[in-house]
């Protein structure tokens, strides 16, 4: 039922020819396939029912899903008694299984937060209350010396700090890929480069969704996971309102030399406002620093751009916790939007004035984190509420098989035999990452068949190193080209409107 | 990882530097001289600028006074290895070096990946464009279009680059007027060239000789210019508020050392310029570890590279007749 062939335009989908299709309504549609959709249609792929994930994007996890700072989260800090902390403390707990099965890198290096001044001291044994009020009991209070034990690059002044060891790290783009490849392999469907403009009888029992290229679906439960576009789709089927404002984050990227400098991550004292900026070790065996917390109107274009201030203000926050990063090489920036919801964070609204429709959002900093435990928490909502009836697939899939996954880490140039068989792993083509032609073309082949250059990227890491696609854009692009059958000029970079060259 | 190549010397990099070093070597009579590249053929960056009816060479020959394509300059240099002992592997990237037993880890599509060990190593792996993070000036979004030359030249060879109408270039070397120079040429409209400084770094006679192709208009951007646009590229914003508009921005020149390969071998490298630390015998942190052409970070012409490639070989030739003599190691500039 999925088929994504060409530049990957919405109309070419086989399936949405009403033919093939049929009269049958899907039992649930989810709008919005970020780390928090892409785990929902995961978790409902275990059911024998009728899943459809869509998105306006061409990839999964292009929005705010693609610019965090990659964190799992142990919840420490949250608000005691919140469903966020619920669900962040139990999803935190879950996830060395979960990217165990999904094949999700993911690294238990901890975290260690830092009093710098004697206010911030002050305030330690607050956050540890915190902590313990959410559970999580291992938090623990550090003096002086035991932080320059554990982190000795970290200002020689500290007064001290606490060690929270399950803070991890996972690879934030291989995780709703993940999610969305298995319910694909379960018989869900996924449909991408479809943004929903009209939602018709949405008090019906049964809804029609129309795209924007004026193709029709239809659902019986529709939820709106869309993050920074669930505004404009509560509008679409008249829900209660609420105003998402995107609040930006900026980080910057530092090269691998620069990683042993730390052992996990680094936490400042939070203030009232902000978290503060972090250090955190990347997965890839970097090291970011961000992010700021700038609130925007929603709509505003640069909502993920980055500024001049705001990196600046990035590199100072650092540089309290770790000093030598002044003299670091950055190789890379980017930013990032949370969906922030003046109506308070986790806003889940079932029956969201019409029986059938689900909104969530204001999933801010820890949705990566939450998804998986949120997903099971609005499934059951979905049945207590909206009358989703749930009958489980004994032969459901419940991980990603390890074999003939693309994933960067595999680094194929490095087994001999396997280039003898296939000389492609032994091409790199992008010579920063050591990545090579062959898993490009793994790459393209995958379940959710990436078209765009974004999504090879986020898949291999090509353009993600020192030179950020200076040696390997263009041949990456050859190869979508020749084996997708696209001109090269017409490769996108991120869906048709992002041609390699325009007018 | 099985097989074990054994190399009197090993040159990383088939660029004018790696054939500079290799040819001085060959001629004084050691071998087997390896020299390797991860590209197609040899020539590295010269090879990228190809020989165009009506294009527009860049290359300067100071020994001739002429300016030949850059294609050209990696034909004669191929042409020099011809006849000669030197076993040239391409396609072989190395992927690692392991300075204390003098090994360098090599992947190639035929061969997988090997280890190859040399009484003595010269990376010469040239340097390439710093990435709009690295300038610390560039800013914004990160849409389609924002393009380093060397992607515009290998867009060049494989389609039409007509479709580019007012590129803008975010630098102003001599590598920023020749790319407003082989895109005017190539059918788009003269480029706006913005770079921080109140002139074009591009010196005045080589703006001269670029105006026979294209008369780009210079902006100042200082202190940081906005790369706007969320999906394809839009335009920059300067500094004072200015909007250039384009759809397809160019970042050019500022070089920077490709010492990589240093850094995953503990070899020393200035973090900050990234450039090789060398003693006054270009030899690395490490005896009988040598560096040559630009990764050295002087960015300078294919020709300066090959000839500074050939000095690299004397020292590397002194350094195999007498290897434990340590006086010739001066503390590193």
């Amino acid at each position: 039922m999925y088929d994504w062939p060409g530049v990957g335009c919405e109309s070419s989908l086989k399936f949405l020819d009403s033919d093939e299709l049929g009269p049958q309504p899907f039992d649930v549609i989810v709008v919005g396939a970020g780390a928090v959709g892409c785990a929902l249609a995961y978790r409902l792929s275990r059911f024998r029912l009728r899943a459809l994930l869509i998105d306006q994007n061409f990839d999964v996890g292009e929005g705010t899903s693609k610019g965090n700072s990659a964190i799992i989260h142990t919840g420490f800090d949250a608000t005691p008694g919140s469903l966020e902390s619920k669900l962040v403390t139990h999803a935190c707990r879950q996830w060395p299984i979960l990217a165990q099965k999904l094949r999700i890198p993911y690294d238990p290096c901890g975290a260690v937060l830092l009093a710098i001044d004697e206010e911030q001291e002050a305030q330690l044994p607050n956050i540890l209350k915190k902590a313990r009020a959410n559970g999580v009991d291992d938090v623990k209070l550090l003096g002086r010396s035991e932080v320059l034990e554990l982190e000795p690059n970290v200002p020689s002044y500290v007064r001290g700090g606490l060690a929270v060891p399950r803070e991890a790290i996972a690879d934030p783009f291989t995780a709703p890929i993940a999610f969305a490849e298995v319910a694909l392999a379960n018989g869900a469907d996924v449909l991408l480069g479809a943004g929903i403009v009209t939602v018709e009888d949405p008090g019906a029992e049964v809804k029609t969704l129309v795209t924007s290229s004026g193709k029709r679906v239809t659902t019986r439960v529709l939820v709106n996971t869309a993050g920074l576009g669930s505004r404009a789709l509560a509008d679409a089927y008249a829900g209660q309102p609420f105003d998402i404002n995107p609040r930006r984050g900026q980080f910057l990227i530092f090269d691998k030399v620069s990683r042993p400098s730390v052992r996990g991550i680094l936490l400042p004292v939070p203030t009232p406002q902000t978290k503060g900026v972090l250090v955190i070790p990347s997965i890839f065996g970097n090291l970011i620093a961000g992010p700021t917390a700038e609130d925007l109107p929603l709509g505003s274009p640069d909502a993920t751009w980055t500024t001049k201030e705001g990196l600046k203000a990035v590199l100072e926050g650092a540089a309290r916790l770790l000093p030598d990063l002044k003299r670091q090489p950055v190789i890379g920036t980017y930013a990032g939007a949370r969906c922030n919801c003046s109506q308070g964070s986790y806003l889940i609204r079932y029956n969201d004035r019409h029986p059938g429709i689900l909104t969530v959002t204001g999933i801010r900093s820890t949705g990566l984190t939450s998804s998986p435990a949120l997903a099971d928490y609005l499934i059951q909502g979905l049945t207590d509420n909206c009358g989703l009836k749930l009958e489980e697939r004994a032969d459901a899939l419940d991980g990603r098989p390890e074999h003939d996954l693309p994933g960067w880490w595999r680094r194929p140039f490095e087994n001999t035999e396997l280039v003898k068989r296939r000389p492609d792993y032994g091409r790199l083509i992008c010579t920063c990452e050591n990545v090579s032609r062959g898993e490009i073309i793994d790459a393209l082949e995958s379940p959710l068949k990436p078209r765009t250059l974004d999504a090879v990227k986020r898949r291999t890491r090509t353009q993600m190193g020192r030179c950020q696609g200076l040696g390997c854009l263009v041949p990456i692009a050859q190869i979508i080209s020749s084996h997708c059958g696209i001109p090269l000029p017409s490769v996108t970079k991120k869906g048709p409107g992002s041609e390699l060259l325009s007018s | 990882m099985n097989s074990m190549e054994k190399a009197k010397v090993l040159v990383i990099g088939a660029g004018p530097a790696g054939v500079g070093v290799a040819i001085g070597l060959a001629r004084r009579g050691i071998k087997p001289v390896i020299l390797l590249d991860r590209s197609e053929r040899v020539g590295g960056v010269p090879s990228l600028y190809k020989v165009k009816r009506g294009g527009v060479p860049t290359f300067v020959l100071w020994t001739q006074g002429r300016v030949i394509f850059g294609q050209q300059m990696a034909e004669r240099l191929a042409q020099k290895l011809q006849g000669s002992d030197i076993e040239v592997w391409l396609e072989s990237q190395v992927s690692e070096i392991s300075p204390q037993d003098k090994k360098v880890t090599v992947v190639s599509p035929n061969r997988g990946r090997f280890q190859v060990s040399a009484d003595a190593v010269v990376l010469a792996c040239g340097a390439r464009e710093k990435t709009a993070a690295e300038r610390g000036w560039i800013f914004g979004s990160r849409p389609s279009g924002l393009l380093f030359l060397k992607n515009l030249l290998d867009l060049m060879d494989h389609c039409d680059v007509r479709v580019v109408s007012r590129p803008i270039v975010l630098g102003s070397d001599s590598t920023a007027f020749t790319a407003a120079a082989i895109l005017r040429n190539a059918g788009a409209s003269d480029a706006i060239v913005v770079d921080r400084s109140h002139k074009p770094h591009c010196s005045l006679p080589a703006r001269m000789y670029f105006r026979r192709w294209a008369k780009p208009v210079y902006h100042e951007g200082a202190p940081a210019v906005t790369v706007t646009g969320t999906q394809a590229a839009s335009g920059v914003t300067l500094a004072n508020g200015a909007q250039v508009h384009g759809s397809t921005i160019m970042i050019c020149g500022d070089f920077i050392p490709n010492t990589e390969l240093l850094l995953t071998g503990n070899l020393q490298v200035d973090l900050t310029s990234r450039r090789a630390v060398v003693g006054s015998d270009f030899q690395l942190s490490r005896r009988g570890w040598f560096a040559a052409g630009n990764i050295l970070g002087d960015y300078h012409g294919a020709e300066w590279c090959y000839f500074n490639g050939r000095r690299v070989a004397r020292r590397v030739a002194e350094y195999l007749s007498r290897p434990d003599n340590r006086a010739k190691y001066s503390s590193p500039v």
